[in-house]
């Protein structure tokens, strides 16, 4: 009798991939046009997607997920990052859709809820516990103004910043990778005279929230940066976990966002990212359109496809905004 | 060398289109009247309210055509304002429900001993201290919350009730929605004592219980809470229902990723839009110019680039009258510019 043994398909290898494809039930090549099949089935190794606006970028996401889950990819190992959760819910209700219920399980949303997930799990690690609670953006504020008082720094004569301004200046030092005596200094040099004020109540404010078991929303991206960075089984564990990361808005992502991906991508490469970096419109909250103008750079091999074929607009407004950009710094 | 962008050139299959307007008018007020009437001119022709929308830079350019909207009895939506989870009522319950999860959590404690009559900031303060000082009381278990205070006698009864009321939800049997449901019956007196208007918001608070039927941990209640404010309280919005047309007024930075059959780029004016302080910096400049892109790229069938002139800015002590940088001297088969002629 003949004897049958399963052996694991390959994806890298090209016989199996067109093996399954013949059994596709989507037809790709026709519900796509040419540049988003091309990324829909770039699938090994990293990719830059250049999604103009109006180009179709969700619908590209969500047949990739669906391609991806048909290849025969387990749907627990795709990661999809998204700017908010109901972008990611958006995606893979209709990649479930498109395709079937599988798709529910990928794993979606935003880096905060991932950070989240991720430190309720290993906060011991970097000693918090696993019920520490999060502290929005008021909450915070509240915080600074309490130590601020506490430390007697608004009894002064001369106008000490507000909460808000410390706080501001606080999560922009986390978000841009600053010092905090620099974003005082290019941010506020008026208030320069107080540096070590404002830097003993940075301190404190870190020293109470670590006290108090709390978070605010940049140490969600912060600590389970440090998780990964310097927790090799950590790292090791969330790599093997998920093996095909994609991420949305990549123009959007700050610093921490970015170290937080190349962390996880580190060791199967296999990183999707897609945005459009003529749409980055948020340096304001730290984001940084670095990350996705040197994103082919920092994964070398990089494949670039841009998508230019646009389902929103008629062509006099394409030529008006195409100028405009045309205009923009080279 | 770096790269400062990736270069594309959008196209499409669609034919047809008219060209893209821009519209000088000689002052603010007259900008706002424009867009009024063409507003009106869309209606008349199909184009529903909501699906015409009007964006500028700064929330507060558009405060004057506001007030020629309410004239013109013009319903719309403003983007921004409060969200669900800040509004104060709802930060109130949240705040219990993280002293039972947290009972470090001191930020949550002070937001709810001052909810008590009678309890300023430095009792507040004391208790805390006393909790904080309590080994018994950390450890993140339901059973932290302390079951009585040292110097329990020097305390307000109200003090007391407020423990009591935290230990009775305590347990980690009860389901969230279970201890929600008796903080609220706590909670009563004091909403209905601490805001006016507890009426309209009283539907947030039944909102909110609704919300946490579906959670089976406060861990996972709170933590969506605090990621995830995405519901709009009920006393900032009136339900949507059939005859919600409401035109839409919204910054740029809260338009991203919509589409409109229609839009308006109002105060498209050098010194408003690219803003004055941007001129300092290549890259602030560079994305204000993104700005007017996504701005731009959100029109389907018409766009219309408006900007006042003579207008005075106190910032700089300049006079503005030129078109955003953006768009001027942009060849005229790309852009009609009009101006406006008043009758």
């Amino acid at each position: 009798m003949k004897k049958y043994t399963l052996k694991k398909a390959d994806l890298q290898k090209e016989d199996d991939v067109s093996a399954r494809q013949t059994r596709f039930t989507i037809d790709y090549r026709n519900q796509l046009n040419p540049a988003q099949y091309e990324a829909v089935t770039a699938v090994q190794g990293p990719s830059l997607i250049v999604a103009g606006a109006g180009t179709g970028k969700t619908r590209t996401i969500t047949f990739r997920v669906a391609y991806l889950v048909e290849l025969g990819v387990k749907p627990e190992s795709i990661l999809l990052l998204t700017f908010t959760r109901r972008a990611a819910q958006e995606m893979l209700r209709r990649a479930s859709i498109l395709l079937d219920s599988r798709c529910e399980k990928v794993a979606g949303g935003t880096f905060h809820s991932f950070a989240n997930m991720v430190l309720r799990q290993y906060a011991p690690l970097i000693r918090f516990e696993s019920t520490f609670t999060i502290l929005d953006q008021g909450d915070a504020e509240d915080v600074v103004n309490l130590l601020r008082t506490r430390m007697k720094f608004d009894t002064r004569e001369r106008r000490f910043p507000r909460k808000q301004t410390l706080f501001e200046i606080f999560s922009k030092s986390v978000n841009t990778h600053q010092t905090v005596k620099h974003v005082l200094k290019e941010e506020f040099p008026h208030y320069e005279d107080f540096l070590e004020e404002v830097l003993a109540l940075h301190k404190a404010y870190t020293a109470y929230k670590a006290g108090h078991n709390l978070m605010d929303y940049d140490d969600l991206l912060l600590h389970c940066r440090t998780l990964l960075r310097d927790h090799d089984q950590v790292r090791n564990t969330l790599s093997e976990r998920y093996k095909y990361i994609m991420v949305d808005e990549y123009q959007d992502t700050n610093r921490i966002q970015a170290e937080i991906v190349q962390l996880l991508a580190a060791r199967h490469r296999n990183i999707m990212v897609v945005g459009d970096d003529s749409q980055s419109i948020y340096s304001f909250r730290g984001a940084t359109i670095r990350n996705i103008l040197d994103f082919p750079e920092t994964f070398p091999g990089c494949g670039i496809i841009t998508l230019e074929e646009n389902y929103r607009s008629t062509q006099p407004i394409l030529n008006l905004t195409n100028e405009i950009l045309r205009r923009a710094r080279d | 060398m770096t790269r400062h962008k990736f270069a594309k050139v959008l196209f499409t299959r669609k034919t047809g289109g008219e060209l893209p307007s821009i519209v000088v008018a000689a002052n603010e007020n007259l900008q706002s009247r424009f867009i009024v009437q063409k507003v009106l001119e869309l209606r008349e022709q199909g184009v529903p309210l909501n699906d015409i929308a009007i964006l500028f830079r700064s929330a507060y350019l558009s405060f004057d055509l506001e007030i020629e909207l309410n004239k013109a009895n013009i319903p719309f939506v403003k983007f921004g304002g409060f969200k669900f989870i800040e509004t104060a009522h709802i930060k109130d319950l949240v705040a219990y429900l993280r002293v039972i999860e947290n009972p470090r959590d001191a930020v949550a404690w002070n937001r709810i001993l001052l909810l008590l009559d009678g309890i300023g900031p430095r009792t507040a303060e004391k208790v805390i201290d006393e909790i904080m000082a309590r080994p018994s009381a950390l450890g993140g278990t339901a059973s932290a919350v302390p079951v009585r205070l040292t110097e329990a006698a020097s305390y307000p009864r109200r003090v007391h009730e407020l423990l009591e009321a935290l230990r009775a939800v305590a347990p980690d049997g009860l389901s969230p929605a279970d201890k929600v449901q008796q903080l609220l019956l706590y909670y009563e007196p004091i909403f209905t004592k601490r805001y006016d208007d507890y009426n309209k918001r009283r539907k947030d608070l039944e909102m909110f219980q609704q919300i946490t039927e579906r959670y089976r941990t406060v861990t996972a209640l709170l933590a969506d809470l605090a990621l995830e404010p995405a519901t709009e309280s009920v006393s900032d919005i009136t339900a949507p229902g059939p005859d919600d047309e409401k035109l839409v007024l919204s910054t740029i930075h809260s338009a991203k990723g919509l589409e409109w059959n229609s839009v308006f780029v109002l105060y498209a004016l050098d010194g408003r839009f690219p803003t004055y302080r941007a001129a300092a910096s290549e890259d602030a400049m560079e994305e204000e110019r993104r700005l007017m892109y996504v701005a731009c790229t959100r029109a389907k069938e018409n766009l219309y680039i408006t900007y006042p002139i003579n207008i005075y800015d106190r910032e700089s002590g300049l006079v503005l009258t030129k078109p955003s940088r953006f768009i001027e001297g942009v060849s005229e088969n790309l852009l009609d510019t009009w101006v406006i002629d008043e009758e």
